[in-house]
């Protein structure tokens, strides 16, 4: 673990995963410098924080109130813990894709059918049916704006439930930008991450697909991608990671919201009670019902 | 100036990645010497700064001293040339007249006598010139090669090179009125904005957003360019996806004289093109008396046929 003098008091900080930390003895905001290495890349880019902690707060508060009904009631009522603001680690990724596919499309067409019917006469009516035809073709188009996490502590999952972020407002990294908030380093290595950045590549490529097929259906459809002119940069995304303590003997839940833009994620424990009352309550009217349909002359 | 490495489009000052393809801009960084753990301090103070969202800098909480850093360059575009007038005063006020006169039968008969021109304005108004460049792939249905049903389908590619398209960045004026204005204007002369006191409509978007209503300007023009590749007669389902490269604009303010005249009490508007006055655009007002009476004519016409129609079969 990498341990550095503070510059404020020379007390021994420890660097535990991230490039930032606060002196426990007077309190300066630390920010590591080193020379950049393919484990330990340097930020290239910033999204800063668009709000403060009360904000986020706030905004917290309102999400557990207004959960659905058959959320934990404690929830309604449970403290907010912990609250940080952290610069998650994360690739952002582009890249230029030629996909080729092939497919068969659906057309449709109408044909008179004729039918006889039980009395012996017989009647036309209009029957919509299918014509399958072979289509293949390329499909080219930019990949921009995937973000993958880097970071051990924010899975990419998470990440992708606060996304978007508007990288428009993103900056070049600066040391300053991160002073006084927690920056994690980036954690995960560069080829997991790119893996993990073309599976969601391929992932738009194949909705993009599917979205492009002519028709009235398709089915079968198989394509190949080749990606060329990939870029990966790594960024700080700003997020708001919150620990809620809703019950004693349960671990706290996990909140992120994204700091840019305000977006919450966080996975909702239900109510075993509430679950089982909508049920009874769902069975009794069944069975009013019932008894209702039997009684009526 | 340097060109995008990977789709050849301008980047300008300030960009951090090309707004077309989103590579990121190269930049050169100094590589920290030695490793240390680094207090950043107040210019102003020595004490120690923290990034302050409220501020959107670090900000020092001691002195409330800011400190400037580089923000993220995304100007408000402004014109860079403009094309001139060439219509005059009274030619617009003529041209709105003669344009009164010549309105629908709908428009009520004393339109022309009663109008009151309340003002006529020069207005110069926005737009990006685009110059780009694309790889388009497409689908369609068509009827070539059909055999039960009407449509089949088809895919293709095509290189398509977007020469001079004026794509519209007005809020005053609409996306139709825009697309009438258009084709008259003589985009060969326009001349710098610099120091000549126009009034020129603001562009209303910042650059970034600019790119990315230029960029979909062209993908909805390579939608329609496509048509023509398209195999047969009728086709449905056009589907394009495209690669831009080289895309440039330029901005540019385009002139035309906002007409506000008054009938009957209400305001309606009209525009007289800035350099051909015999293109006017603009909205007049119906005479629902007019449009009530030929629906009245309509309907008995309708009704004497169903009537003739009636006694036929009553006779036989």
């Amino acid at each position: 673990m990498p341990t550095f003098a503070c510059e404020q008091c020379g007390a021994h900080l420890a660097f535990d995963g991230v490039r930032t930390a606060r002196c426990p003895y007077c309190a300066s905001p630390s920010v590591v410098e080193r020379q950049p290495s393919a484990e330990q890349p340097d930020p290239r880019f910033v999204v800063v924080f668009a709000g403060d902690a009360m904000g986020a707060r706030r905004s917290l508060q309102h999400w557990l109130r207004s959960r659905h009904w058959f959320a934990d009631p404690a929830l309604r009522a449970a403290r907010i813990e912990d609250l940080r603001g952290i610069y998650v680690p994360a690739y952002l990724y582009s890249a230029v894709a030629h996909a080729d596919y092939t497919a068969s499309i659906a057309e449709h067409y109408h044909e008179q059918e004729k039918r006889k019917r039980k009395d012996g006469t017989s009647e036309t009516r209009t029957v919509t049916r299918t014509e399958y035809r072979p289509l293949a073709g390329r499909h080219v188009s930019y990949v921009t704006d995937v973000v993958v996490s880097a970071s051990r502590g924010l899975s990419h999952g998470e990440l992708a439930g606060i996304e978007p972020f508007d990288f428009r407002q993103m900056r070049r990294y600066n040391p300053v930008l991160v002073s006084g908030w927690i920056a994690e380093e980036f954690a995960r290595p560069l080829d997991e991450c790119r893996v993990a950045s073309q599976r969601e590549a391929l992932e738009e490529v194949g909705a993009r697909l599917r979205r492009f097929m002519p028709g009235d259906g398709f089915s079968d459809l198989d394509w190949r991608a080749e990606i060329v002119w990939e870029s990966l940069d790594p960024v700080l995304v700003p997020v708001w990671m919150f620990a809620v303590r809703y019950r004693g003997d349960r671990p706290p839940l996990r909140v992120a919201i994204n700091g840019q833009t305000g977006e919450i994620a966080g996975k909702v424990p239900v109510s075993w009670p509430r679950i089982i009352a909508a049920l009874v309550v769902l069975a009794a009217i069944g069975l009013a019902i019932f008894w209702w349909w039997r009684t009526a002359p | 100036m340097i060109d995008c490495a990977r789709c050849a489009t301008p980047l300008e000052e300030g960009d951090l990645r090309c707004a077309v393809c989103a590579l990121s801009v190269p930049d050169d960084v100094i590589p920290a010497v030695g490793e240390r753990a680094r207090v950043l301090r107040c210019t102003s103070c020595g004490a120690a700064i923290e990034f302050d969202p409220a501020h959107q800098a670090p900000a020092c909480a001691f002195c409330r001293s800011v400190m400037a850093i580089e923000q993220p360059h995304d100007p408000i575009e402004t014109a860079r040339a403009y094309v001139p007038f060439l219509v005059e005063r009274d030619v617009a006020t003529s041209a709105a007249r003669s344009w009164l006169r010549t309105r629908s039968w709908f428009a009520p008969a004393t339109l022309h006598d009663e109008a009151v021109l309340e003002s006529l304005t020069p207005v110069w108004w926005a737009a990006w010139i685009v110059d780009a460049r694309a790889q388009v792939t497409w689908t369609a249905d068509s009827d070539h090669g059909a055999r039960r049903s009407a449509w089949a389908p088809h895919a293709g590619e095509v290189s398509l090179t977007f020469d001079r398209i004026v794509v519209p960045a007005s809020r005053g004026l609409s996306p139709k009125e825009t697309a009438q204005l258009v084709p008259f204007y003589d985009l060969g002369h326009a001349a710098p904005v610099d120091g000549t006191v126009i009034q020129v409509e603001s562009f209303d978007a910042q650059r970034s957003a600019a790119r990315a209503i230029i960029h979909a300007a062209i993908a909805d023009r390579a939608q329609t360019a496509v048509e023509e590749s398209i195999p047969g007669h009728r086709f449905r389902n056009v589907s394009v996806a495209c690669l831009v490269e080289r895309l440039t604009t330029d901005r540019v303010a385009l002139p035309a004289w906002l007409l506000v005249y008054r009938f009957r009490g209400a305001a309606y508007r009209a525009i007289v093109h800035g350099q051909h006055p015999a293109v006017v655009v603009g909205r007049a007002p119906i005479d629902w008396g007019k449009v009530g009476r030929l629906a009245a004519v309509l309907l008995a016409i309708a009704a004497l046929i169903a009537l003739i129609v009636y006694w036929g079969r009553v006779d036989s």
